[in-house]
């Protein structure tokens, strides 16, 4: 097979747009963007416009995502947490959605590319910051401070910013990463069975071998979609919870 | 009307006990670690280098700081680690965990 298994992450434009020097192209990405969102808009909203009190499948799912995140907010950060529903829902919607939208052959992976966890990660982090401050004031800072000497604490300041600045870092490279990983495992076994079939002989008999263990990863692709989602949406929530409760370390 | 009440109550806490969470498996939880380490690091690094940028000292702040992001970094494993923990603990027994066994020895 001549495709690298890098190329299906590559960013391709469709419609070349340039405004004031400004490349807007409308790219792979766009599109799988704008379908991933209006899937998730219809899957909420259609099963609901003629809801039931007993639910049809589409509504129980739709009801089901609903009643996760909601459940997941309040057991991590309280029903003060339930104000950011709005905000968590639909990041968690999203990625999952992509996740799973990019299990589809041919398709492309709107997660995989590190400019769009990084923006997710952004909006959360913000999303934190601001809500300590309006909460606490610059009390809110307390939260890089022991209840310690001062030798102890000084340096301890430096390392709990040190690691409050790795959280936007390491959420949005965990989602980027297992989604990049995943996708390139898959192509590079589909390689291997082209290349075995390929030779001819006994040993394109092997190229069973490969194609098993992709039945096999693709199983794993499905759980990691899910996963990551959950964990994006949960670290979200546990974030949120220490601005809103100076959640005191210890 | 009391008694449906009730037996509502009753169907809740037993959906409560075993609430459908996503299991964590070890590839899951080496992914969190590392990936937790790793952007502990790099923003150490980056900050160190902004700081050497703007004092024009070049290696030294990015060595400081490349070495407390890295203990950061282990920081915010042990937190993490804390969490998983605890959220394995609660899924095997169904219940909160109970409160910690207090140190009985003698020192």
């Amino acid at each position: 097979m001549a495709a690298s298994p890098m190329e299906q992450f590559e960013v391709v434009p469709l419609i070349p747009l340039h405004l004031g020097g400004v490349d807007i192209s409308f790219t792979n990405q766009a599109l799988w963007m704008c379908i991933v969102v209006v899937a998730t808009s219809l899957f909420m909203t259609l099963p609901l416009m003629r809801a039931r009190l007993v639910p049809t499948r589409m509504q129980s799912m739709a009801e089901l995502s609903y009643q996760f995140v909601a459940d997941m907010l309040n057991m991590t950060s309280g029903s003060d947490g339930l104000k950011f529903f709005p905000l968590i829902f639909t990041v968690f919607m999203f990625i999952l959605m992509s996740n799973f939208f990019g299990l589809i052959p041919g398709s492309f992976t709107v997660t995989s590319q590190i400019a769009v966890t990084f923006a997710l990660t952004a909006l959360v982090i913000l999303t934190v910051i601001v809500t300590g401050f309006a909460r606490h004031g610059f009390g809110f800072l307390k939260l890089f401070v022991l209840d310690a000497p001062i030798y102890i604490a000084a340096p301890m300041a430096l390392l709990e910013f040190l690691a409050f600045c790795a959280r936007p870092i390491s959420l949005s490279l965990r989602l980027f990463a297992n989604m990049l990983a995943g996708h390139t495992m898959l192509v590079v076994m589909a390689g291997f069975v082209v290349a075995l079939i390929g030779t001819g002989g006994v040993l394109s008999a092997l190229s069973i071998a490969p194609m098993l263990l992709i039945i096999g990863l693709g199983a794993l692709e499905i759980l990691v979609a899910f996963l990551q989602a959950y964990v994006f949406a949960i670290l979200s929530c546990i974030y949120l919870n220490e601005a809103l409760h100076l959640h005191e370390h210890h | 009307m009391r008694a449906l009440g009730e037996r509502i109550n009753e169907v809740r806490q037993r959906e409560e006990s075993h609430k459908v969470r996503p299991p964590y498996t070890p590839l899951g939880i080496a992914g969190r670690f590392g990936t937790e380490i790793l952007g502990a690091v790099i923003a150490g690094a980056a900050i160190g280098w902004g700081l050497d940028w703007v004092f024009g000292t070049r290696p030294v702040f990015i060595l400081v700081m490349f070495m407390f992001g890295a203990a950061a970094g282990i920081l915010n494993v042990f937190r993490a680690a804390k969490e998983i923990n605890e959220r394995m603990m609660k899924d095997q027994a169904g219940k909160p965990m109970p409160p910690a066994v207090a140190d009985d020895e003698d020192d």
